[in-house]
């Protein structure tokens, strides 16, 4: 038995390597005004692995991939048991559901980067990435199925909101404000925008708050006067869009209304299916 | 094996024939115990199946489930009015005014006439509405069409459902093309939003039905439907989102202070994803 299957791969390898593991080329385009993507998480994988659902409660893996950007354990010992990496398996292998790697550095807006990726015969394809600076939105390729016709196509992407923190736009660079309890401002688990520092253009300070108040809890009572709530707005949905106001020194939002808005779609994929 | 037989057989005979020989017979003995009863015997073969029915006019039909999924942070979908169609019928059609049917669907919510208009249409296969609203951020409860198996290879699906926390906005598919499909099979669509144009989006308490204006003191039915067509134009088109009271007091006035929506009932586009799958 053992024999005629090795026999026959030969065979298979002699004559054709449409079976054979695929690389593919993905090429990501950055189509938003003032808005970076972190390191993109690329997935192939067969239809048990779903690495986000709108309408379905955020993981703590792509709370973290949201939040602060963090695939695996490398980029955060902090995020170990509870990325993707975790999730998924070890990268650039083939973990039987899936294979995974992250593609480094960061996507400035108006630009593309290109990659080869092989997918080891996996049938679906998901992209994922955070928008900077924003709360805890990304931008999600979500399961589709990769094309086995040589060819060139081309796919448009949608922001989503983690639903794993409130919208609060506010700079995590801020020192005059901190969570509630005291922790600094910033990525996974605790409130503000994260990737301050990234921004093409200058965020503000002095904001009071959007989706909610520095110094109020969600409900409108009083909390210390420079405290923000870590809240939720779960399930995964469409973000609404940064709201963000015109003024660098107060308002409510840290963002600029002019600058860091989007419409989606947010990303252009463009995938290349070579011909063997 | 014959030997054998013939020999069991005679047996008793012989045993007779040996009792026969004896003396005087004793008194009788007491009557012997009743034996067991016998076992069951076996079934019978199996009647013959009777003879096929006849196939009624279009009676074999092919099943579609429809399931909703509202995309949005804080808009609450309306029941939403779902049809599979023959190509020609159009719920709403970009550039035009809308029917009274949208109309009625895009400020109140409700999709009662806008599925009678659709019945009326030559080219209804079937429809239903949802089962109640479906809330945001959340995956609607399924909706299951039956349409003949002869309108599979040409179907159309069409969909429309109110963001009710608006003055006219609607999402939904337009006959979009699902030919073809094999069972089991599912297909996913994301949908944006459109103003019907029947309104003016004044964003008031009293002009939106759902819970935002409900909250401000106004809302509900009254707040629903209203005869007059009052926009810039009566035409249906993209809509431009919602301006909300966010940002109206701060120094960009970039907001509608009379606007009884905040910030979290803004939206972007898609709103909705409508899954089909055919399951007969």
């Amino acid at each position: 038995m053992k024999f005629f299957k090795v026999a026959s791969a030969i065979a298979l390898a002699c004559s054709s390597s449409a079976l054979m593991a695929q690389t593919i080329d993905i090429q990501i385009t950055n189509l938003t005004h003032a808005q970076h993507f972190t390191p993109r998480l690329v997935i192939a994988h067969d239809n048990s692995v779903d690495a986000f659902e709108p309408g379905v409660e955020a993981t703590s893996a792509l709370a973290w991939l949201a939040e602060a950007g963090v695939i695996d354990d490398a980029q955060n010992a902090a995020s170990a048991g509870q990325n993707f990496e975790a999730l998924l398996g070890p990268t650039d292998t083939d973990n039987t559901t899936n294979t995974w790697h992250r593609f480094g550095g960061l996507v400035a807006p108006s630009t593309s980067l290109s990659y080869a990726f092989d997918t080891m015969d996996k049938p679906y394809l998901s992209i994922l990435s955070m928008l900077i600076p924003t709360n805890d939105a990304f931008v999600g390729l979500d399961s589709i199925k990769i094309p086995t016709t040589p060819g060139t196509y081309t796919y448009m992407l949608h922001a989503y909101d983690a639903g794993t923190e409130l919208n609060d736009e506010l700079n995590s660079m801020r020192t005059d404000i901190v969570e509630q309890g005291g922790a600094a401002l910033g990525g996974y688990g605790v409130p503000g925008v994260a990737g301050a520092g990234a921004s093409p253009v200058p965020l503000g300070v002095g904001g009071t708050g959007v989706a909610v108040k520095v110094g109020f809890a969600e409900d409108g009572s009083a909390i210390g006067a420079n405290e923000v709530v870590d809240g939720t707005d779960g399930p995964v949905h469409i973000h609404r869009n940064i709201l963000g106001d015109t003024s660098l020194t107060d308002g409510a939002s840290d963002l600029q209304s002019t600058e860091h808005r989007w419409l989606n779609p947010v990303a252009r994929v463009t995938i290349t299916i070579p011909s063997s | 094996m014959n030997i054998n037989k013939i020999s069991l057989v005679l047996l008793p005979l012989i045993a007779v024939l040996a009792t026969g020989c004896g003396g005087d017979d004793g008194s009788n003995g007491t009557a012997g115990q009743a034996g067991t009863a016998g076992v069951d015997g076996a079934n019978g073969a199996d009647g013959t199946n009777g003879t096929n029915g006849t196939n009624g006019t279009n009676g074999n039909l092919a099943v579609f489930t429809v399931q909703l999924t509202n995309l949005t942070y804080s808009q609450p979908f309306s029941p939403a009015a779902i049809i599979l169609h023959e190509p020609g019928y159009h719920a709403f059609i970009d550039g035009e005014a809308a029917s009274l049917g949208l109309e009625q669907l895009a400020e109140g919510g409700d999709p009662t006439e806008l599925l009678a208009e659709a019945l009326a249409a030559t080219q209804y296969l079937d429809a239903t509405a949802t089962d109640g609203a479906t809330g945001p951020r959340s995956i609607g409860t399924m909706s299951t069409l039956l349409v003949p198996l002869l309108d599979v290879d040409d179907l159309r699906l069409s969909f429309t459902t109110m963001l009710v926390d608006t003055n006219d906005a609607f999402t939904g598919l337009n006959a979009a093309d699902i030919s073809n499909m094999t069972v089991g099979q599912s297909m996913s669509f994301m949908a944006p939003t459109w103003d019907s144009g029947t309104e003016a989006n004044t964003e008031t308490a009293s002009t939106i039905p759902g819970p935002a204006a409900g909250a401000a003191g106004g809302g509900g039915a009254s707040a629903g439907f209203d005869a007059a067509r009052d926009d810039l134009f009566d035409l249906v088109h993209f809509h431009r989102g919602v301006v909300t009271n966010a940002n109206a007091n701060d120094e960009s006035k970039e907001g509608l202070s009379t606007s009884v929506l905040t910030e979290a009932d803004r939206w972007d586009n898609p709103t909705a994803r409508i899954i089909v799958t055919r399951t007969r």
